[in-house]
């Protein structure tokens, strides 16, 4: 009964952790509008948090450049299950104007299983929402799965 | 100092309390539209498409790819844009003579999987039909038509001077 109200509990704050592998900053300053007064995502319990070990949703913006590719994987590691990640507009799916660079080692799905993209350069806040809002569902059933 | 208000910001506080909220209604309602001009979801319509190329040439982040494959007759020309690829700049849309690519106003680009994000469009490009063999025999005076034109023509602009 204990696990039942913690499931319900958490699914309603999903939390967030946001890493730029490299990003242009475009989707960075996207997804904190997400959190300001005018989109408010917080009412929806999206909090973004400070550590990657209280993450639930993981948000990554930025192609996986060659010096954050080892970061990406040492914090992606430290999420505790069940975890979603979320690649944020087109850089980390496909390496948007930066693939075939010197300096790029991504997509992002190399590395990890990417569970929600949004595409965009830059995606629209209210886009950005609907994609955590979808990351959200998704935690819910793999908490679900978990039991 | 003489105190005006004795409730700082009560006017304020009052004009609030029945104002619209600041934040925007999207997850409950309907998602606002897009400013005009707006560059979102990509468009194609094959049927206007020429295979001209020029999408392909401006494209910089090589958003997407044609293949060809021959049948009879002509091919069949398959154009893929990958919009996890795109950076929705629009050149390919501006540089398409027969208006084939449209970024359209909806800008709710979310998906689970890579063929979310893929529009593709197919058509077959018929070959131009070959003239039957006379019009091959009467086309060889033709090429020296041109050059026997071309002296008369290349004679006026000395005299002009």
């Amino acid at each position: 009964m204990l696990r039942k109200l913690i499931d319900e509990s958490a699914a309603k704050s999903p939390w967030i952790y946001h890493i730029n592998a490299g990003s242009c900053n475009g989707c960075d300053i996207e997804l904190v509008s997400v959190l300001t007064p005018r989109y408010d995502a917080e009412r929806c319990g999206f909090k973004l948090t400070g550590s990657p070990r209280h993450a639930d949703i993981v948000v990554v913006s930025g192609p996986i450049t060659v010096q954050t590719r080892d970061r990406v994987v040492r914090t992606l590691s430290q999420v505790p299950e069940p975890k979603v990640v979320v690649a944020l507009g087109s850089c980390p799916r496909s390496g948007n104007v930066f693939k075939g660079s010197y300096s790029i080692d991504g997509p992002l799905d190399k590395y990890c299983h990417v569970d929600v993209s949004v595409a965009g350069c830059t995606p629209k806040p209210e886009a950005i929402i609907a994609g955590l809002a979808k990351a959200a569902e998704i935690l819910k059933e793999k908490r679900k799965e978990m039991h | 100092m003489e105190v005006k208000n004795p409730v700082p910001f009560l006017k304020d506080a009052l004009k609030q309390l029945f104002e619209k909220p600041v934040t925007e209604s999207f997850p409950a309602g309907d998602p606002p539209k897009a400013a005009p001009e707006y560059r979102g979801r990509i468009v194609y319509h094959p049927d206007l498409c020429i295979n001209c190329g020029t999408c392909l040439r401006v494209c910089a982040p090589q958003a997407m790819t044609r293949t060809m494959e021959p049948v009879e007759g002509g091919d069949r020309v398959t154009f893929t844009f990958d919009m996890t690829s795109c950076t929705f700049c629009r050149l390919c849309s501006d540089f398409c003579s027969r208006k084939a690519i449209e970024l359209t106003d909806d800008y709710m680009i979310v998906g689970t999987k890579h063929e979310d994000f893929l529009v593709s469009g197919t058509f077959i490009k018929m070959k131009p039909v070959k003239k039957p063999a006379p019009d091959a025999a009467a086309a060889k005076p033709a090429p020296a038509k041109p050059a026997a034109e071309g002296t008369p023509a290349a004679s006026p602009a000395p005299e002009k001077k």
